[in-house]
């Protein structure tokens, strides 16, 4: 360590409620551990795709949700570590939606919410991806699977837009149904179905001739 | 370790089109190994002396482990809430739900029980994609004797011959459960040529592979009828029959409120992952904060065979700077896509499409030799040359390696104008459990899936096995865990085989002090006493 970075000031800031001196490279998860908050077990890959360090983050005025492995510590800060969130409320069984005909029926009925949103832009502030949540979710509701599922390509599943949700439309889980139903409709590759077939007549001939 | 030059000095002299000479010969590889792997560090390496492996290498801080005593005895039992079901999987990654999956889509009741949240594990973060021999040409068997060759030939060939065979059929599974793979125009999956690999085999979705994968199967398994999730309820103890020769269930302690609960069942699955977090020899690590090898203690101390404790794969291109991303992946397909690795003087130091084991050996001798680049925070490594490859294809890097960007992308670092800072990093254990082609380890009722078990990927792994391996061995202990008949016999659950290897350290002289399994590193503050509230 060079002397000019030995001589920076820590910061100070409260996580959890408790007081932590942290040096000024820290995130607020290495400066939750070297500051002895207990409890933070909310944590997972610290490289930001699997969206467990939810958290609240008060900067003055100013209150926003973010991941706690991507943010840094600065002076006067608040951060607080949001608990998992719990089960969803749009279930579905991708089995049960045998009929493609019938998707954008059974889309509205397990996401009802989804042809409500006030365009708040709640979702979109509170996406610490800069995904743009609200486009994605008109496009899902418009029946345009495969797009609104492109939207969400880089969603980590923090759920901190359904949690900004007014209307409990649970964008996260639109954008994965979009996804799921894309693949699980559309992805037919020619060349995997070509290896299956082959391994098909393989194991069929060596039944015949034991 | 000889220094090198500064961070700040090496990038100013650091030109993306200066004209670069020849790679030098690589004159002897295994003289490369021997001098600089991190296996071959000398104290690194140890002989265990209680247990089914005693007398076999292992890795110094992992036998500390092994060789540990338990967190609990029978005293803790009394007035712990018991909990009945047909099959205990353990752990949250892709082994895990692939387990519980297959196990549910045969009938059996599925408690699914993870250390942090559901889908908090190295699946997560895996970027580069998933092996199938897949593309006309390619065949299970070329596949197979790739994997063999890079693992040096040590693995099981039938469990290589069974991981091989299932690659196929593991992507239509996946497709079925929704998860998304790249496309060529025509349809196809692509594939890419990695590392090891005698034809492209790689399929991927851009470089969130474990991303894509790891969401479809959160949401399939939290969506189950027949699956219960535990989240922050990690595995203290496995529980015995009386004579400690059969696992019958699992001791939970909860991180939330310290809490123990008793779990009884006819199989348990471990699928608890790797050991990056140990930071074996002082390395960083890719690994998520749950890896510390938790599986292997518990499997240990229930009698199961280990193998392969005395080989890890360190990643060539592990993240030096920013510091806050210290250890974390830089995947394999920047170097497949032809990006080259550079030391302090601008000079190519080795083919960067050796197998991994070689790329990290010549990456340390570079630092070691004076030849590394250091940070400000005490960190050393040599250039992983992205602007050069940008030059060379415009837009390829956004196009093909989003997460490449985005990561680095809030503290202001761009890969396509300044080369990332390498250095190797504790990536995957080579070895584990021993198991058999139905995921079983050498005691009944406990089965094994994913980085936990060994014998696949022998002393060193190949980019996409890992993904696949994890799919097809998870599935395969679900469904053979599902099956496996109820025990007539008495149905008493016990702490025998911790009596029995409190009894073997005693006579081997060992200390009691050290206890295991770890949980979480103890620099999370939670991973200090973390059952003393």
């Amino acid at each position: 360590m060079t002397e000019t970075a030995r001589d920076i000031q820590p910061v100070e800031l409260l996580i959890n409620g408790i007081p932590v001196r942290a040096e000024p490279q820290m995130t607020i998860v290495e400066a939750a551990w070297a500051g002895g908050v207990p409890r933070v077990t909310g944590v997972g890959c610290l490289e930001g795709v699997c969206g467990s360090c939810r958290i609240l983050v008060r900067r003055g005025k100013e209150v926003n949700v973010a991941l706690g492995c991507e943010t840094f510590v600065e002076p006067g800060m608040e951060a607080l570590f949001l608990p998992a969130p719990g089960t969803d409320r749009h279930q579905y069984q991708l089995t049960d939606l045998s009929d493609g005909w019938d998707i954008q029926a059974r889309f509205h009925e397990i996401f009802p919410e989804a042809s409500r949103c006030r365009h708040c832009h709640g979702c979109v502030k509170s996406c610490p991806k800069d995904i743009s949540v609200e486009e994605g979710v008109a496009l899902a509701a418009a029946g345009h699977y495969r797009e609104a599922g492109e939207a969400f390509l880089e969603c980590v599943m923090c759920e901190l837009c359904d949690s900004a949700c007014p209307e409990n439309i649970a964008p996260a889980h639109v954008g994965l149904f979009s996804r799921r139903i894309t693949a699980f409709f559309h992805l037919r590759p020619p060349n995997l179905i070509h290896k299956l077939e082959e391994i098909r007549k393989e194991q069929a001939d060596k039944k015949e001739q034991p | 370790m000889k220094r090198g030059l500064s961070l700040q000095a090496a990038l100013a002299a650091y030109r993306p089109d200066a004209e670069l000479a020849p790679v030098p010969e690589l004159d002897d590889p295994d003289t490369l190994l021997n001098s600089y792997h991190p296996d071959h560090l000398r104290g690194s390496m140890t002989k265990l002396t209680i247990g089914p492996n005693a007398g076999a290498d292992c890795q110094r801080e992992l036998a500390d482990l092994l060789q540990a005593e338990a967190f609990i005895d029978e005293a803790d039992l009394a007035g712990a809430q018991v909990t009945d079901t047909d099959v205990l999987v353990v752990g949250g990654g892709g082994a895990g739900c692939a387990a519980a999956l297959a196990a549910a889509e045969r009938g059996a009741r599925v408690l699914l029980v993870t250390k942090l949240r559901l889908g908090d594990s190295n699946t997560v973060m895996a970027e580069g994609g998933i092996q199938a021999a897949i593309e006309p040409g390619d065949t299970a068997q070329q596949h197979m004797q790739d994997t063999l060759r890079a693992g040096h030939h040590a693995g099981d060939p039938a469990l290589v011959a069974a991981m091989v065979g299932d690659g196929p059929e593991v992507i239509r599974w996946l497709i079925h459960q929704g998860m998304q793979f790249d496309q060529t125009a025509s349809g196809d999956l692509h594939t890419r040529r990695a590392g090891g690999m005698t034809a492209p085999r790689i399929v991927h979705c851009r470089d969130y592979t474990g991303l894509e994968m790891m969401r479809v199967l959160r949401e399939a398994v939290k969506q189950h009828r027949g699956i219960e999730v535990w989240d922050q309820s990690p595995v203290v103890e496995l529980l015995s029959n009386e004579r400690g020769q059969k696992c019958v269930g699992a001791v939970l302690g909860s991180l939330t409120d310290g809490s123990m609960r008793i779990v009884r069942t006819r199989s348990v699955i471990l699928a608890t992952g790797g050991l990056g977090r140990l930071h074996l020899n002082g390395f960083p690590t890719s690994n998520h904060i749950g890896a510390t090898g938790d599986g292997l203690v518990l499997a240990y101390r229930m009698g199961a065979r280990l193998c392969e404790l005395d080989s890890f794969q360190y990643h060539p291109t592990g993240l030096v700077h920013p510091p806050h991303l210290y250890g974390k992946l830089v995947t394999e397909g920047v170097r497949a896509a032809g990006a080259l690795l550079l030391n302090a003087h601008g000079q190519r130091f080795v083919d960067e499409l050796q197998p991994r084991d070689i790329v990290s050996a010549a990456i340390i001798r570079e630092c070691r030799e004076g030849r590394g680049i250091h940070t400000d925070t005490g960190g050393v490594g040599v250039w992983l040359d992205t602007p050069r490859l940008e030059r060379s294809q415009p837009g390829m890097l956004q196009q093909q390696f989003p997460k490449l960007l985005a990561r680095t992308h809030h503290v202001g670092i761009d890969p396509r104008l300044e080369p990332i800072l390498v250095h190797p990093t504790l990536h995957y254990q080579n070895g584990g459990v021993v198991i058999d082609v139905n995921g079983a380890t050498s005691v009944p009722g406990l089965y094994a899936a994913g980085e936990v078990a060994g014998g696949i990927h022998g002393r060193n792994r190949i980019m996409g096995n890992a993904l696949l391996d994890i799919i097809g061995f998870g599935r395969r202990a679900g469904i053979a865990a599902a099956a496996a008949e109820h025990d007539r016999g008495p149905k008493k659950i016990t702490l025998e085989h911790v009596n029995r290897a409190r009894r073997d350290l005693t006579l081997a002289g060992l200390p009691l002090t050290q206890r295991a399994p770890r949980i979480l590193p103890a620099y999370t503050a939670a991973g200090k006493d973390i059952w003393k509230p």
